[in-house]
């Protein structure tokens, strides 16, 4: 499966995979937009984003979460109806919602925050199956 | 499948669907089976402000349409059924409920049952907070209301079955021109039974898109499925377009997605340890109840089983299938409404058919099992499909057998009367049987197909039956019966129960812990208050569309250090935020129970004008207060002892059984009166349980006609 | 002898715990509080919590009933 990956240790904080995630999907600066999100911690910096566990699609009552080909979770919009089942069932917290539209969202491993990464913090791999190993993988 | 369908268009309305605004399409729908008449009906900024949505604008439609002597089966009587404003938001779990009222079948006053599955919502989208119908058609005919296609048209579809199971198949292959159309439609229906009995059901579908079947939830009580059949419509049907999370165009979408983020979390966190509502649904409460003597066995005689093990939770837990979103509505987490797939049918005209059981929820599992000593799951399985199919409230049909079991076990029927059925407690070949034979129309069925108030009356005037010991025994007030809890030892229940709007339903108000085993409430003042803010609590749910399950089933236990933890006060804001945010009308806890306070103020004036809704009509039977048999007494013997000592300052020993029983009986039914006495001034009621012209003045519903009502009752009193 | 509730008076004897006085009175509800002469007891401690003579316990359950 494609997945995205962090590199803790590359990571200065810059923060441009945020905005290049929101620019990206919805066109605005807003980092609330963004399906990645950096924190400070004590010993630098930390990623949370979906790590394509799947888990979301079995509370869908739509079927608006799917897999496709390559492994990655992905969202119908036309049957999504905005209940956020999958925001709160998200074992990571990972899946987000935008009032605005009504609308689930979620890391779908495009890779435009990999290509904004001055630090080369971000990368897309293939795994197996599907681990939190990813938000702190050496590389 | 199209093509060959005969649809007989007897009348047609075209429209355009209205944008939802902050909730509300701020129009109604009228149809009349009988005339053909079709309209559309403004919405006024009055109506929302009193009366809110959901039950609140289906009694004032229904005030207008009746007549003071209108009975369940008058041309002019209506089902109304409304969603309310939240209803259809998919942001907060359990916000799809669609809410019905009648004049009904059984207790002759206005009846208000609520159901999940998709028709209010999608009926709301379709442009109508409301549909009422009125007449009796000649025919069977659908009321189909076509948003595609934008119009309402009532028609005539001879070859669509009668059973919901079979109906709802049928109707939505008619009617979806692409599968996925299928996930947009919702109907209404009851079944064969609903045709031959007073106790009829309304089935109200979802399209499962996991299971890629329709599915159904049940709005059963006061037999609102046969007004359905007697008005001669098989289903009503709404076909919608798609629609998106913000289909209701709320005032404030971002604080409804922050409060909907917090209980999704909560209910992902708590509810595996807690009562495992998303593997069992409300099932949970079987074992819990048993153990403290609340479950009704054997017509209420008793409160527990050894075998209730056989049936609780834990054992559901087995047989419904596991993992799959089982909401009524989207968005409901709590996902109680759970099936057993593949359930192969034992019995009737389905026999060897693999079908899906909706539930069993508790309530059912009570009442055909528990109550008719009944432990067998694959009879209550059998018993439940049927009932659904049929059109058949589980309910009141397990009450009617249970009393109809005590009838048999004391000699009131015996074999010649029940047509060789030995209907003992346990019996549940028979109480299938009956269950056939009542959607036949025939046999014993054609006495379980009154409800318990009317085969009281059937036993006392044709097998001579004491009528004291049948009015004790039979579990019902005001012509409802009961649901699924043991009130004997909460006098606050047993109020909860009787002292309601449309009967014994624990809808209004279920205080068994904080009365019985909690003492929290211990004066009678304190019980009068419990009576006055959970009812009105309580009937704000189905003022706005909700359900009531999100509200007290799964609780961060962060609660337990609130001031007041039996009201839950972190969910009490989610409700607050959410009405205000859907709304744009900023309210507070106090603005919440004044909106259900008009409410239910205005269906208590509503029943008193259909004759009835006064102190004489709120009077539990006495099994529901203490015990009638010597039987029952000796089963709880100790406790009774010692109360007589406690409360009474007697001597048991000193005391023959009955002298015992008798002084139960006094002192109970005395300490009901006075709770009566206080409750109603609480509520702002005569001692004849008739709400003053003050208090319906402070409450702003002192319409001229509902001030006549009540002035013609109080010069009645003077 | 401890209150239970307001009303009941129990046996106390040494050793009594929260989970005791929860198992002799059938208390198997999950929603419910526990409180010894005022002080909340967490869930998990339930089986640890020994009760003193005379206390007032409160075994709260929270409202069920859909």
């Amino acid at each position: 499966m494609k997945v995205l990956a962090y590199d803790a240790q590359k990571c200065t904080g810059a923060r441009e995979c945020e905005v290049t995630c929101a620019q990206t999907w919805f066109k605005v600066q807003d980092v609330a937009k963004s399906s990645i999100r950096i924190s400070v911690k004590d010993d630098g910096f930390a990623a949370q984003f979906c790590i394509q566990c799947g888990k979301c699609i079995e509370v869908c009552p739509t079927e608006a979460l799917y897999y496709n080909k390559q492994g990655i979770v992905l969202l119908k919009k036309d049957l999504c109806v905005g209940c956020m089942s999958c925001v709160g069932f998200c074992p990571y917290g990972v899946m987000y919602f935008a009032p605005e539209e009504a609308l689930a969202f979620k890391c779908v491993a495009c890779g435009q925050c990999v290509k904004a990464c001055p630090q080369e913090a971000l990368k897309i791999v293939e795994l197996d199956e599907a681990s939190t190993d990813v938000w702190n993988l050496r590389f | 499948m199209t093509n060959k369908i005969i649809r007989h268009v007897l009348a047609e309305f075209p429209y355009q669907t209205p944008r939802i605004e902050r909730g509300y399409a701020n129009q109604t729908l009228y149809v009349n089976v009988g005339t053909g008449e079709i309209k559309a009906k403004p919405v006024s900024d009055e109506m929302k402000l009193k009366f809110t949505g959901g039950k609140g604008f289906d009694l004032w439609l229904l005030w207008h349409a009746v007549h003071d002597d209108t009975k369940w089966d008058s041309p002019e009587n209506e089902i109304v059924i409304s969603t309310g404003p939240c209803g259809g938001i998919t942001q907060y779990p359990g916000s799809g409920k669609s809410l019905v009222t009648t004049v009904s079948p059984t207790t002759e006053i206005i009846t208000d049952s609520n159901a999940g599955g998709h028709f209010g919502p999608l009926l709301k989208f379709s442009g109508w907070d409301a549909i009422e119908v009125q007449g009796i058609a000649e025919k069977d005919v659908m009321v189909i209301v076509d948003a595609i296609e934008g119009k309402v048209t009532i028609e005539e579809m001879p070859d669509a079955p009668n059973d919901t199971h079979l109906l709802g198949r049928w109707l939505y292959d008619v009617l979806a021109e692409k599968p996925q159309e299928k996930y947009y439609i919702a109907m209404v229906s009851a079944g064969t039974g609903a045709e031959h009995s007073l106790l009829g059901c309304l089935n109200f579908s979802l399209y499962d898109r996991k299971r890629q079947d329709v599915r159904y939830k049940q709005a059963a009580r006061g037999g609102p499925g046969t007004v359905l059949r007697q008005k001669h419509i098989k289903a009503l049907v709404v076909r919608a377009q798609p629609f998106k999370g913000d289909a209701n165009h709320p005032a404030d979408m971002e604080r409804i997605a922050r409060v909907g983020a917090d209980i999704q979390r909560e209910i992902a966190t708590w509810d595996s340890v807690q009562n495992r509502m998303r593997n069992r649904g409300t099932s949970y409460l079987v074992e819990i109840m048993s153990d403290y003597d609340l479950l009704p066995v054997n017509n209420f005689k008793f409160g527990s089983h050894p075998q209730a093990r056989d049936i609780n939770g834990a054992y559901w837990e087995t047989r419904v299938t596991q993992g799959l979103p089982d909401g009524c509505w989207y968005g409901c987490t709590v996902a109680c409404a759970h099936a057993v797939d593949g359930f192969e049918l034992q019995t009737g005209p389905y026999k060897g058919h693999k079908v899906i059981v909706d539930g069993p929820e508790y309530e059912t599992i009570g009442a055909i099992g528990s109550t008719c000593g009944i432990f067998d799951p694959d009879a209550i399985l059998e018993l439940n499909f049927y009932c659904d199919t049929y059109g058949i409230d589980t309910i009141s049909y397990g009450n009617t057998i249970s009393f109809l079991m005590e009838c048999y076990e004391v000699g009131i029927l015996d074999q010649e009367k029940t047509g060789g059925l030995e209907l003992t407690f346990g019996n549940a070949a028979a109480s299938l049987e009956i269950l056939h034979q009542l959607a036949r129309g025939e046999g014993l069925g054609k006495i379980a197909a009154l409800g318990v108030r009317k085969a009281k009356t059937y036993v006392i005037e044709h097998y001579g039956a004491d009528p004291q010991f049948v009015q004790d025994i039979g579990m019902e007030n005001k012509g409802m019966e009961y649901s699924m809890y043991m009130g004997k030892e909460s006098l606050a229940q047993q109020g909860g129960y009787a002292l309601t709007n449309k009967g014994p339903q624990h809808d209004e108000a279920w205080l068994i812990f904080m009365d019985q085993v909690n003492n929290q409430i211990p004066t009678f003042e304190d019980k009068a208050e419990a009576l006055h803010y959970f009812p009105m609590w309580r009937t704000w749910f189905g003022l706005c569309g909700f359900c009531k399950l999100p509200w007290n089933d799964v609780v961060d236990p962060k609660n337990s250090k609130s001031a007041e933890p039996a009201k839950i006060p972190h969910h009490v804001q989610n409700y607050v935020d959410i009405f205000s945010a859907v709304t744009g009308r900023e309210v507070d806890i106090n603005e919440i129970i004044a909106m259900s306070e008009r409410v239910y103020n205005f269906q208590r004036v509503f029943n008193i004008r259909l004759g009835k809704g006064l102190r004489e009509h709120d009077y539990p039977p006495y099994r529901g207060v203490g015990p009638v048999t010597e039987e029952e007494y000796e089963s709880r013997r100790e406790r009774y002892d010692q109360q007589l000592r406690e409360w009474l300052g007697l001597d048991p020993d000193a005391m023959t059984l009955q002298e015992k029983m008798a002084a139960h009986r006094h002192y109970r039914t005395e300490r009901y009166e006075r709770l009566m006495d206080a409750v109603y001034e609480r509520r702002g009621w005569t001692r004849n349980g008739v709400p003053t012209v003050e208090k319906l003045k402070a409450l702003g519903i002192d319409f001229p006609e509902v001030l006549a009502v009540v002035e013609k009752k109080l010069r009645a009193e003077d | 002898m401890i209150t239970l509730n307001k009303r009941e008076e129990l046996e106390w004897h040494e050793g009594l715990t929260v989970q005791d006085i929860l198992k002799q009175k059938t208390f198997t509800y999950p929603h419910i509080i526990v409180s010894i002469n005022g002080a909340v007891i967490d869930h998990d401690a339930y089986a640890e919590t020994l009760i003193p003579d005379e206390a007032d316990v409160r075994v709260i359950h929270l409202i069920a009933g859909g």
